[in-house]
């Protein structure tokens, strides 16, 4: 077996070894490269900021634990840029399995920022139904939520003043990880209801949301672990994204060097084997 | 009873396929209510369908652990975990918090269900690199565009390639806006109207599947 025959079967391990140490270093000794604000970010960030004060903004958790490292960022920094705006806030989610977590987002930032639940904040936790849960809501939200997820009767909720169904909500952002998400949002949402709604996204997600963001019927998405650090910059909090953003550089970078060298192995392999021919 | 198990059905999803496509276009307040009565049956449904899922996991693996098939272990596993968490979960009344203290329900699903789904998840970035490894090759004129695109966003999506190559962002960014953008609303206009054709078969008995009991 020739060196480049050996070195296209190479063993995985020592892979795993190199992606582990490119995600490890950098976590510990960070460089904290500039970060460039990309206009789909941007769309969403310039929203909310755009809202007055009291204005009605929901946010869907639709994510659970798996996406949690990119997911998680970005609920946590709109979160809270909706609450530094003082704008009501409607949480939920439409994933049973990230409840928990949603819950434990929304009350820690809240706390932070000095948010009471029913009056500033509501978070209704999860109902059964996949998107027929977003149809409900777009009829009458008292009748999909009956209650929040702390078993308060959101009818007479101070921070649901006015608020009948999805008409009267002045921005949505979904953060999904998948079915039901984004694009659920504004087929049974949005486009029936007419709020204006925001995305975000893991980042394999994203690529397939660019039509929704390019038409229009999205006014902004926040894409992967990158689009959370974006976001982290621009309300000037930076958090576990921004501090990500190295390693993923460095895999990245990793990552290509690989796929460069397996070509370079694979051609080298290949011309080797014509000249023996030959 | 073949008019029970065929006709009904059928009728069924006639009646209640054309009145909701009717109903999207009617702005009447019956329409309207008749959307809400049905999204609230829809939801109601849905939890009925979570019950007949666990139920039916429940069934499938106590015949795996019973005829002790291979991986039956794992099936115990499964059913010791599940029964375990519904358990703690009704005794925590479903809550993960009460108060700022976190429940047993709440100790099983922050230290259990979310670093195990997180290291699933983790894991496949080791899996991606070893494969990339192994099958990213420039084999024909196709897979070395898809090869430079891929390296080109690669690079566009993380602070260091734009530092090592300040054009990559932007380049980055037009693979996605243009190339990508108009490449998958051409596979949603055709997925959108393969479903339109499909509900339309649906509706009208033509397709009949659903129904089961194979071929008629």
């Amino acid at each position: 077996m020739t060196f480049t025959e050996r070195m296209l079967k190479i063993d995985r391990r020592i892979i795993f070894l190199v992606i582990g140490l490119c995600t490890l270093l950098p976590l510990l000794y960070p460089v904290g490269l500039p970060i460039k604000i990309s206009p789909e970010v941007r769309g969403v960030y310039d929203h909310i900021e755009s809202l007055p004060e009291g204005a009605v903004f929901l946010l869907s958790l639709d994510f659970d634990p798996a996406s949690k490292p990119e997911l998680h960022p970005q609920s946590i920094s709109l979160l809270r840029h909706a609450f530094r705006k003082n704008l009501r806030v409607i949480a939920m989610t439409l994933w049973v399995s990230g409840t928990g977590m949603a819950d434990q987002v929304v009350t820690q930032v809240a706390r932070e920022m000095g948010k009471e639940s029913g009056k500033d904040y509501v978070f209704l936790g999860w109902s059964p139904g996949g998107t027929a849960v977003i149809i409900n809501m777009g009829q009458d939200l008292y009748g999909a939520f009956p209650a929040d997820y702390n078993g308060k009767p959101t009818k007479g909720l101070p921070v649901l003043q006015g608020v009948a169904n999805l008409r009267d909500v002045n921005y949505a952002v979904s953060l999904g990880a998948g079915n039901p998400g984004v694009e659920a949002w504004y087929v049974f949402g949005k486009d029936k209801y007419k709020f204006e709604l925001g995305g975000g996204c893991t980042g394999v997600m994203a690529p397939g949301l660019y039509p929704l963001l390019r038409s229009g019927q999205i006014n902004g998405l926040i894409g992967g672990l990158r689009g959370a650090a974006e976001y982290e910059i621009l309300i000037d909090q930076k958090g576990k994204a921004v501090a990500g953003m190295d390693a993923q550089s460095a895999t990245h970078l990793a990552i290509i060097v690989l796929v460069i060298m397996c070509n370079l192995f694979y051609f080298s392999s290949r011309k080797q084997r014509v000249q023996g021919q030959g | 009873m073949i008019f029970l198990r065929r006709q009904v059905p059928l009728l069924i999803t006639l009646i209640a396929g054309l009145a909701m496509a009717a109903q999207y276009y009617v702005p009447h307040p019956a329409s309207e209510q008749m959307l809400t009565s049905v999204t609230k049956w829809l939801q109601i449904i849905g939890g009925f369908a979570l019950v007949l899922g666990v139920s039916s996991l429940f069934h499938v693996h106590a015949a795996k652990i019973r005829r002790k098939e291979a991986g039956w272990g794992y099936s115990f596993v499964l059913y010791v975990s599940m029964l375990g968490t519904i358990a703690v979960g009704l005794w925590s009344n479903g809550k993960e918090a009460v108060d700022g203290t976190m429940t047993a329900f709440g100790w099983f699903y922050n230290f259990m269900m979310v670093p195990l789904q997180g290291t699933m998840f983790a894991i496949l970035a080791f899996f991606i690199a070893s494969a990339a490894y192994r099958s990213f090759r420039a084999r024909s004129r196709e897979a070395a565009v898809l090869l430079i695109a891929a390296v080109i966003v690669m690079m566009g999506r993380v602070p260091l390639g734009e530092y090592l190559i300040p054009l990559s962002g932007d380049l980055s960014q037009w693979i996605l806006n243009v190339l990508n953008a108009s490449v998958r609303r051409a596979i949603l206009i055709g997925v959108s109207l393969g479903t339109v054709a499909l509900s339309i078969k649906i509706i009208f008995g033509m397709e009949r599947s659903y129904l089961g009991g194979g071929k008629e």
